[in-house]
């Protein structure tokens, strides 16, 4: 393993974006930070500005209002980076799937690395998929 | 010709450049993991031993990211000010005793002058200089925003900081940072002979100094009472919202350099400097500073975020009093005039 890999795979900094969610996949996002969970074990920290951060969180169904911005944020990111949708409704749309206003998932605006699914996904799950992203970049 | 042989291996190695930057590595991965350990987390695990790799896995994988320049930004000041900002604490903590490399009890620094003080001084504030310049030129309006309020809240904490670490130095009737120590070294030997109410006097207004300074420090490093320029939850980390790749990764060496300064300067103002019993000076350096590392990580993690104006007013109105009222007893335990 090459200590540039090394370094990218230990040192995940998270953003998160809410593409429309109902705001349950966004407070199990921010349980992952909290003592029980504790994604920083694994060196990862949530950042405020897309500049500094690696993985993108995407929760909701991505509505046509914020697809621009979301592909604005996520070409604001430096490379390498990588997305994870969570939640049914960054999978698949979920219940919104068949709505007039709606993109039916994330991975049609922005290419996905993983998916976590759920309504909403737990802590646990979520911690789970962003491991397993990390084990498949080579951690 | 072995006198420049030191003198290279000092500012390159030890206890120059290479020493301090791994001291700052080791300094973040403490307060990281204090903080972690107050909030009844884990912090950093799976990095190395307790996750002690963790600060340098984050430098390398920054400086291997990508780097953007925003096409709003002004380039040269957003390209040169990280260099600054990282470059500039750097440079400081050359004058601080550390160890010498003769010697294995002596601890005078790389470069010691009289008034080398007031260099270090100098140097911090011009640090702010630099993190404004780049907060503005990044052509984002929260950079500007976060810039701004870097510059005010200088305006607050520098005074009572400049003022408080005046203390020693009319103490010690020497401005030079070395003397400083060994005027500490002599008088707490002397106390330690024959124990006096003078010196318990000088002992409890230089602990009100200490106070003031650590206060002063918290801003100076935008630790969280006082992380007003940065607010990641309201200005998106402020003055550095644009950064990324190699300049994050100097912008945050820099902060860690920054704390590794403010804490030898605070150690060897007030706590001794690199002096103590049976270990070497670097060993007690280490020693000390950490301690000053942790009392400052604790003190962010127990407090929440003031707003600017009321850290500005608090400034002003307590800390600048209490400050000059300091220099003012310090004058009179002195016996200068």
């Amino acid at each position: 393993m090459s200590i540039l890999t090394w370094a990218r795979t230990h040192s995940p900094w998270l953003i998160h974006f809410n593409a429309g969610a109902c705001n349950a996949c966004d407070i199990e996002v921010v349980a992952i930070l909290t003592p029980r969970f504790d994604v920083e074990r694994f060196g990862a920290l949530l950042k405020g500005s897309p500049r500094h951060a690696d993985v993108m969180v995407v929760s909701g169904s991505v509505s046509r209002k914020i697809r621009d911005r979301l592909k604005r944020i996520y070409e604001q990111m430096p490379d390498p980076k990588f997305v994870v949708a969570v939640g049914s409704c960054a999978i698949s749309g979920g219940v919104f799937q068949d709505c007039y206003n709606v993109m039916e998932g994330v991975d049609k605006i922005i290419p996905v690395d993983a998916y976590i699914p759920g309504c909403p996904p737990k802590p646990e799950a979520i911690l789970d998929g962003v491991v397993k992203l990390l084990m498949s970049a080579g951690y | 010709m072995s006198n420049l042989l030191t003198t290279l291996v000092a500012v390159l190695f030890f206890p120059g450049l290479s020493f301090i930057l791994t001291y700052a590595l080791w300094c973040q991965w403490v307060s990281r993991k204090a903080a972690a350990r107050l909030q009844n987390r884990q912090g950093p695990l799976h990095t190395g031993w307790q996750g002690i790799l963790q600060p340098l896995a984050d430098f390398v994988k920054l400086l291997v990211n990508e780097d953007i320049t925003p096409a709003a930004a002004d380039k040269p000041v957003f390209n040169y000010s990280p260099i600054a900002v990282f470059a500039i604490p750097l440079a400081a903590t050359f004058l601080i005793p550390i160890q010498s490399l003769t010697n294995l009890r002596g601890w005078e620094p790389i470069a010691s002058f009289e008034g080398d003080l007031i260099i270090v001084l100098f140097l911090m504030s011009v640090v702010i200089l630099a993190v404004f310049l780049g907060g503005w030129s990044s052509g984002n309006v929260f950079g500007a925003v976060g810039a701004t309020r870097a510059a005010l809240m200088m305006l607050a904490y520098e005074i009572p900081l400049s003022l408080v670490v005046v203390g020693p130095a009319i103490l010690a009737g020497s401005l030079q940072i070395s003397e400083i120590v060994d005027w500490q070294v002599a008088s707490v030997n002397a106390f330690l002979r024959a124990p006096d109410i003078q010196g318990l006097a000088v002992a409890a207004v230089l602990f009100i100094g200490v106070v003031i300074y650590l206060i002063c420090l918290l801003a100076e490093l935008e630790l969280r009472p006082f992380d007003i320029s940065e607010a990641e939850t309201e200005i998106v980390h402020g003055w550095q919202v644009e950064y990324s790749g190699k300049k994050l990764a100097l912008l945050n060496a820099g902060h860690d350099v920054k704390m590794v300064l403010a804490a030898a300067l605070m150690t060897s103002l007030f706590l001794g400097g690199p002096a103590g019993p049976i270990l070497p000076p670097f060993a007690w350096f280490i020693l000390k500073t950490t301690f000053c590392v942790l009392v400052l990580t604790n003190l962010s993690v127990l407090f929440a975020r003031f707003r600017i104006d009321q850290m500005v007013a608090g400034a002003w109105k307590y800390l600048v009093p209490l400050a000059v009222l300091q220099v003012m007893a310090v004058v009179a335990l002195s016996g200068v005039i």
